[in-house]
């Protein structure tokens, strides 16, 4: 134990005196607090964006009241007056924003079938998308393991170049534990940039104090571990500094870069999606065939769904709100099962991914990481879920103004329902991919202590 | 005596079995990303023609309708994969494919190729232009870095010079035999991304093609010669083999990874994107009030109602020989499309403010000039997806004026009554002409410019740091 304290201070000796060394690590703090910078305020800015959503709908409804100052058809407010469905975002999303930029976060609703309005995508510079977001999990799944190769690809192979090894192993002293203490000391210098970046993320994002907490430091932890049994591995095997930074180098670029992609494509191919547009175009020749169906066919198809409204008036008009509503309605449920085949076909997508994620831990952290925040695909499926909800909720507080011939007052723009939606974390996913994680540090380490006992330490 | 150098280093590359494995993984990649790129152009091609074709067909196949129902229920366009995007997809994945084209709004265009894909898709496409943007600079860099400090580390170095040749010849000739053993693994999988382009049918070939195709290879010609003599110097320059390489990739991480994401990002913090919800307001407020906020729409209603009276000389509706309803439509449509485009500019000005840092950044980071260059000349990049926009949008506009004035034509009371199935089998339906070439010049030259640049101060700067390099 004293050998290891003795050579553990020598390497923090070291370690100051590479100034190379130092200024890494300094510019990985820096890379990891303009992260968290960059985070944070785009999570500010989407909050921002949402929180002036409720004032166009003001401002809709004062536009509203100015156009129909007395009682009126509710058809036309339903026509002319748009809402919003909102997908908040978690305090963590701001540490792993995930694919909140690629997914809209509201969707502008008006009493309209929902097909067509449930897809619509925000304004979204696609070079931006492209790039991808600089946040602390990019820092944290990409950069950090290359950190922990520069620090560490030379562990042993600079002491046998520069002849110190033959010394160092003339004195009573284990191999292992020269490696060991070698080792521990970087995982001490990683681990505490990477929890004080964490902390420095979570106090900035202010994230609730909950579980997630230690799971997130939990997470990390296993992932730099990882990385320093690939590193305990490549050192066991005896090669030149160069060939190591060379096969390090080659396993990041094979776990962070091909795995992942050539995943992508896999996925894809095993699980083919159904085209969303074909749903949008069959919806568009439901509801407008509606104008050319007899209005008894559409009504009585309608009356079969809400048989309450069976009891009004035949239609006689060229044109009432309620038939068209009608029409409208049974749109959306023509396609309804394609829409169920798309939202399942995505889910199915990224379930495959979560699955077969074991064959990259980078992916894995990042998976889980985004878990943690809610801002993966799931979340955004629930959030279009609770967008048909609160659309079916405005069909609902509509539908008896219609059908009831109930003149719609000024009153009752306030008695619409609202809708609020946040981003709930997956924790079956980050507990899953926390196991998945532990069995890889498991298994690249156990490799690498069996190395380290078939080949001897060599001097030279 | 460059020339044997060359030769040299040719040789002793191709007997290298690491260059050997590496090569061949990057040459397979290549291969790889080439077929499932046409696989994957092939699919959305199918994909997209086919829809295009049927909303043309519903549309032209439309029963007995008001011109103004026919205007609602619109149509779609279907953005076409470019040719050469199979070899680099460029923003494709995160535009949309698709947008519906409706009378009084301009609509997003949805399902994009990322939202499809969840977040796999961050990690990066395994596509041709990332093998040879990223994975073959990090083989240069491999097969380079000891370049000079090995032959300094062995004394083999003094012995060459001992011949009488000078650094600077010993740095040509590294670079010639280095730069043909690149060529060696690179050019198998052009040509066959060559053969694939010009043989398929499915591939609109001509002389624009094979323009930017030639383009294309210049390009990463120039942009590997960067490498092979970046990566020459600076193995002259640094120490040892060990710091030569730690300096590289260093350099390639820096260059690849941090800072194209880094000034993306920089650039959207810096010029903020308006949300749609919100440019939709302000569209809807200067329809309704006038862009200037004193030209309310009713107003205008009136007064073109008072100059149709005038015109024709009538004092009532019944009497016109036009639909007041069709002109009045035609000019709101006029009025709220005029007002779309200063908005959708100002919003595109926007984007082109964010990207413009990544851009500039090209002068410091050969990956960022590049990436622009190749997207460019394979027509996905975000210059190209802005022309199908304003090409969607004059179709939209276009029909839908037609629309507008066939309603007019049909005189007072035209909401009773239908125009005939026929009419609907002569309006014309959307098809789109990628641009040519010629279109994209302009966008080329600060990359080709970035690129050049970097190509002749590395070999001026450079070669003067290696002649005055030490030699043991």
């Amino acid at each position: 134990m004293r050998v290891f304290s003795i050579l553990f201070a020598a390497e923090w000796r070291h370690f100051r005196a590479a100034k190379g060394l130092v200024l890494l690590c300094g510019l990985l703090l820096a890379t990891g607090l303009y992260g968290i910078y960059y985070g944070t305020t785009e999570i500010a800015r989407q909050r921002q964006q949402l929180a002036a959503l409720p004032e166009l709908t003001r401002r809709n409804v004062e536009e509203m009241k100015a156009k129909f100052p007395g009682p009126a058809d509710a058809g036309d407010i339903g026509y002319y007056h748009s809402t919003f469905a909102v997908h908040h975002p978690d305090a963590w999303a701001a540490l792993s924003l995930g694919l909140r930029d690629v997914n809209p976060s509201y969707v502008k609703l008006r009493l309209l079938g929902l097909q067509n309005q449930l897809y619509a995508t925000d304004n979204t510079n696609p070079l931006k998308l492209l790039s991808g977001n600089f946040d602390l999990a990019f820092v944290l799944v990409y950069l950090l393991p290359l950190l922990i190769i520069a620090l560490s690809f030379n562990l042993l192979s600079s002491e046998r170049e520069e002849g110190i090894l033959p010394l160092l192993l003339a004195q009573p002293i284990r191999p292992a534990t020269v490696i060991g203490a070698k080792l521990a000391f970087r995982v001490a210098v990683v681990l505490g940039l990477v929890w004080l970046l964490s902390v420095v993320g979570m106090l900035w994002a202010g994230v609730p104090l909950d579980g997630r907490v230690l799971s997130w430091l939990a997470l990390s932890t296993l992932y730099c571990l990882f990385w320093f049994g690939v590193v305990l591995v490549v050192t066991a095997l005896q090669r030149t500094s160069a060939v190591n930074a060379v096969a390090l180098l080659g396993v990041w670029l094979l776990l962070v870069v091909l795995v992942p992609s050539l995943l992508s494509l896999g996925v894809a191919a095993a699980r083919p999606l159904p085209q969303g547009i074909e749903l949008t175009i069959k919806q568009r020749e439901e509801i407008h065939g509606g104008w050319d169906r007899p209005k008894a066919e559409t009504m009585n198809r309608f009356f079969a769904l809400y048989p309450q409204f069976r009891d009004t008036a035949t239609i006689r008009e060229r044109f009432v709100w309620r038939w068209y509503y009608a029409f409208q309605h049974l749109g959306d449920l023509a396609v309804a099962p394609q829409a169920a085949a798309y939202a399942t076909g995505l889910q199915a997508r990224h379930n495959l991914a979560e699955s077969l994620n074991l064959l990259s831990p980078a992916i894995n952290a990042q998976t889980s990481f985004n878990a943690l925040a809610g801002s993966d695909l799931p979340t955004h499926l629930a959030f279009q879920r609770s967008a048909t909800r609160y659309h079916d909720a405005l069909r609902a507080f509509y539908y008896p103004f219609l059908f009831r011939k109930v003149a719609f007052t000024h009153t009752d723009y306030g008695q619409k329902p609202r809708h609020s939606f946040t981003s709930q974390p997956e924790l079956a996913t980050a507990r899953r991919g926390l196991l998945k994680l532990l069995l890889s540090v498991a298994a690249v380490f156990g490799l690498g202590l069996v190395l380290l006992r078939v080949r001897p330490v060599l001097p030279r | 005596m460059i020339r044997s150098i060359a030769q040299k280093e040719f040789i002793s590359t191709l007997r290298d079995r690491r260059f050997a494995v590496l090569s061949g993984l990057v040459l397979l990649l290549l291969l790889a990303a080439t077929l499932v790129g046409r696989a994957s152009f092939r699919t959305l091609q199918q994909e997209r023609q086919l829809a295009q074709q049927t909303v043309n067909d519903k549309f032209r196949n439309q029963p007995a309708r008001h011109p103004h129902r026919v205007a609602h229920y619109g149509s779609f366009a279907f953005r076409p994969k470019s040719g050469l995007s199979l070899l680099d997809g460029g923003v494709d994945s995160f535009t949309g494919s698709a947008v519906y084209l409706e009378a009084h709004q301009q609509n997003s265009i949805n399902f994009s190729q990322a939202q499809q894909a969840g977040s796999l898709i961050r990690f990066g496409e395994m596509t041709v232009a990332f093998v040879l943007q990223l994975l073959v600079p990090l083989l240069i860099i491999f097969l380079c870095f000891g370049a000079f400090s090995e032959e300094r580390a062995t004394g083999t170095l003094k012995l060459l010079l001992s011949q009488g040749v000078t650094l600077r010849q010993v740095a040509w000739g590294k670079i010639r035999g280095y730069s043909q053993a690149v060529a060696l693994v690179v050019a198998p999988a052009l040509a066959l991304a060559a053969a694939l382009l010009f043989t398929g049918e499915e591939f609109a070939g001509g002389l624009d093609l094979v323009a930017r195709l030639a383009l294309f290879v210049a390009g990463y010609a120039v942009y590997f010669f960067v490498f092979v003599v970046g990566a020459v110097v600076v193995s002259a320059w640094q120490v040892s083999s060990r710091a030569a390489l730690v300096t590289l990739l260093g350099l390639w991480i820096l260059g690849g990874v941090i800072l194209p994401k880094a000034t993306a990002n920089l650039g959207a913090t810096l010029y903020p994107t308006i949300t749609k919800a919100q440019m939709d307001a302000e569209v809807h407020d200067e329809a309704q009030h006038g862009i200037d906020g004193h030209d309310p729409h009713d107003q205008r209603a009136a007064a073109l109602k008072a100059d149709l009276f005038k015109k024709y000389g009538v004092d009532s509706e019944e009497k016109l020989p036009v639909s007041l309803a069709g002109v009045q439509m035609a000019a709101g449509e006029e009025y709220s499309a005029k007002v779309y485009q200063q908005h959708f500019a100002e919003l595109n000005a926007t984007y082109e403010r964010q990207n413009r840092l990544s851009e500039w950044a090209g002068l410091l980071n050969p990956y960022q000039a590049i990436r622009p260059l190749s997207m460019s000349l394979a027509g996905s990049d975000f210059a190209h997806y802005v022309h199908f926009q304003q090409a969607a949008e004059a179709y939209r506009y276009g029909l839908v004026q037609r629309l507008n004035g066939l309603q007019a034509s049909m005189g007072y009371g035209d909401k009773e009554r239908r125009l005939d199935a026929s009419t609907w089998q002569k309006l014309p339906v959307f098809s789109y002409q990628a641009p040519p070439l010629g279109w994209a010049l302009p966008r080329l030259l600060l990359p080709v410019a970035a690129l050049l640049l970097w190509a002749v101060g590395l070999c001026w700067l450079g070669l003067r740091l290696i002649s005055n390099t030490s030699v043991s």
